[in-house]
């Protein structure tokens, strides 16, 4: 018992000082002047002139200032929301999937599964090159053109798709490792005291299965945020298109000309802003960070609620 | 009352064949056999855990086949006893009350009045984990008998405990189904486990009842050699029938049987009487020598050489040693013999 108290005490000391370190040095780099860091003046020139926008200069101004441009508030908003979304569909269709999965004789279970399993060890862009040919063409495309607008390249339901893919197979494998490890005799024997499947799920199942379930909600929910490839290849990005190809109600949520975090950094990387693109890295590490301390937290206490 | 009809269904690994089964009101019954027997199997169709392939579960008249488990008011006992660890004793106990929406102060004299009858009072508060398997079996049973199911289904309950607490388990088991005066259907692999708690016990192998009767029934006239091997007749041997005398190597018994050609020989061992200065008057009498002992709490087994090996039970103040000789005598009426 005290060797367990040990090693637990040892994990949390490493676990808290390797997170604590990585903000403290992410926040340093961050903090300070970035461009004395990494960009000469000879650099910031010729950054200058292959730029392609005419804020650039404006945005190279930013030496964490990152919060008063509305791209950034933008990106945000929307990487938030499409991964609620994401991880609401994953949710929800995925733990009725793992419990069936887990407890039905079902033909071809085995492929699911194995289907399942594969896309984890799949790349991103993989997947979005996947989706660009499933969409593009036969019964989707047919489907795309009988609703009058396109999957692909749309924040809506363009990226929900992309983020959902992977964000899905990860928090299934959760869930499903979560109801095999729940013995079914419990259910068997609620059943034969008299409850009903759904009772029997309620009160023993559930419980039992709470913060295996929790976790596959946060590990959903940290995939789909952490979606990059899928994304960028099925969607692209948004933010130099004019505004009229926005939809009134994308602009009433704040998502017009922003994109998808992790897509963000690269394209500022890319366009040269290094600084902007760590703004956000930084921004996506520190949300990173708290879904895996909760989903510790989660792991360590055994419950949720 | 409880009925199986020509049961049959096929779950893959495990399989039933039409399986015939009558268990009367207040009856203990065993269902006994190997591991892989179909046991288990049997019991989770009764539940209606699986559905039947082909025939049907007749309970007090009505017809149990169609209907889900939470409809069949069947109660069942899993092998690890699957107390809901989420819940502690009492609530565990409640739980089918609980599902049958009955109001709380009947549910918790209800629930009261099983922790007492099964003195487990001191437990009622402790969670599962911290039980041991004897206080785990009790629980397991009060949560299935508060709902006054139409039969109980045991399965391997008693496989858990040691062997004190077996035997004192045992006894309780039998003196709780007396008690409420229902259909206990026990599942187990061991005999003596069987001997000690049934009314009757049924054998079963490769998913197919093979014999059902008391204890004393299968004792004394197994259906085939692999009842006898499983009931403990330590003495089963190949031999040729005349139909008046078995042949076993090269020594030949006197037993009248209806058998002519191969057969398979049984003799349990408390039947071959050792006989006292050679003196034997009946017949099948034979000189042997003493190979091995084995001394028993109230008996010793000896291992004689009579040609082929045989395995005699001595309960004389004698205690014979390895190289000693002696001779036994094997009334006819003792062995059994078998179709081949």
């Amino acid at each position: 018992m005290s060797g367990e108290k040990y090693s637990r005490k040892s994990f949390n000391a490493f676990f808290y000082s390797f997170a604590g370190f990585l903000f403290v040095y992410s926040a340093y780099l961050f903090l300070s002047n970035l461009d004395q860091l990494f960009v000469t003046d000879a650099a910031i020139k010729t950054r200058e002139i292959t730029s392609w926008g005419e804020d650039r200069e404006i945005l190279n101004q930013f030496a964490g200032g990152f919060w008063k441009d509305p791209y950034f508030w933008k990106s945000l908003n929307l990487t938030i929301v499409i991964t609620l979304i994401t991880t609401l569909i994953a949710t929800i269709v995925g733990v009725p999937t793992a419990y069936a999965l887990s407890r039905y004789r079902i033909p071809g279970k085995s492929v699911v599964d194995v289907l399942f399993s594969s896309l984890m060890v799949m790349p991103g862009s993989v997947i979005g090159i996947c989706l660009i040919v499933m969409f593009n063409y036969g019964p989707l495309w047919d489907l795309q053109n009988f609703l009058g607008f396109k999957f692909a390249h749309s924040i809506f339901p363009g990226m929900v798709i992309a983020s959902l893919v992977l964000s899905f197979a990860f928090g299934m494998s959760a869930w499903k490792a979560t109801f095999d490890s729940v013995n079914p005799r419990f259910e068997q024997v609620a059943r034969s005291l008299g409850s009903s499947r759904w009772r029997a799920f309620k009160t023993v199942t559930f419980p039992l299965a709470k913060s295996g379930i929790a976790t596959g909600v946060i590990l959903a929910w940290t995939r789909a945020m952490a979606e990059f490839s899928a994304v960028l290849f099925f969607c692209g990005t948004f933010r130099e298109l004019p505004a009229s190809r926005f939809s009134d109600f994308t602009k009433f949520l704040q998502m017009d000309q922003a994109d998808w975090v992790s897509v963000a950094v690269w394209a500022q990387v890319e366009f040269g802003n290094i600084e902007y693109g760590f703004a956000l890295a930084f921004v996506l590490v520190a949300i990173g960070g708290l879904s895996v301390y909760v989903m510790h937290r989660i792991g360590a206490k055994g419950y949720v609620w | 009352m409880i009925e199986i009809k020509n049961l049959s269904g096929n779950l893959g690994e495990f399989h039933l064949h039409d399986i015939n089964l009558k268990v009367n009101k207040g009856e203990y019954l065993t269902i006994l056999g190997p591991t892989g027997a179909g046991k288990t199997v049997l019991i989770e169709y009764i539940t209606g855990i699986y559905k039947p392939d082909k025939g049907i579960i007749l309970v007090d008249g009505e017809d149990m086949t169609p209907l889900y488990p939470e409809e069949r008011n069947i109660g069942y006992v899993p092998q690890d006893y699957a107390l809901f660890p989420n819940l502690n004793v009492r609530k565990n106990i409640a739980y089918g009350l609980e599902a049958r929406r009955m109001p709380k102060d009947q549910v918790n004299s209800i629930v009261t009045e099983m922790i007492s009858r099964l003195k487990i009072e001191y437990i009622q508060h402790r969670m599962p984990l911290h039980l041991s398997g004897g206080e785990k079996q009790r629980v397991a049973l009060g949560r299935a008998l508060t709902t006054e199911p139409r039969l109980l289904l045991l399965d391997e309950p008693l496989s858990a405990l040691d062997e004190n607490l077996r035997t004192e388990m045992a006894r309780e088991l039998r003196r709780l189904q007396r008690d409420v005066n229902g259909i206990f259907i026990h599942v187990c692999h061991s005999f003596e486990e069987a001997a000690d708690v049934s009314d009757r016990i049924a054998i079963m192998n490769d998913g197919m009842i093979i014999q059902t009767g008391t204890l004393q029934e299968i004792l004394e006239s197994p259906k085939n050699a692999f009842v006898a091997r499983f009931v403990k007749s330590q003495n089963i041997f190949d031999a040729v029938s005349d139909g008046f005398n078995l042949k076993i190597g090269q020594t030949t018994f006197v037993q009248e049987n209806s058998f002519k050609g191969k057969v398979k020989v049984a003799i349990r061992p408390e039947n071959i009487a050792i006989v006292k200065n050679g003196n034997g008057k009946g017949k099948n009498i034979f000189p042997g020598k003493v190979r091995d002992v084995k001394f028993k709490p109230y008996f010793d087994e000896i291992l004689v050489d009579v040609d082929f090996p045989l395995v005699v039970y001595s309960k004389s103040e004698r205690h014979y040693t390895k190289g000693d000789n002696i001779t036994i005598e094997i009334p006819p009426d003792n062995i059994l013999s078998f179709d081949s």
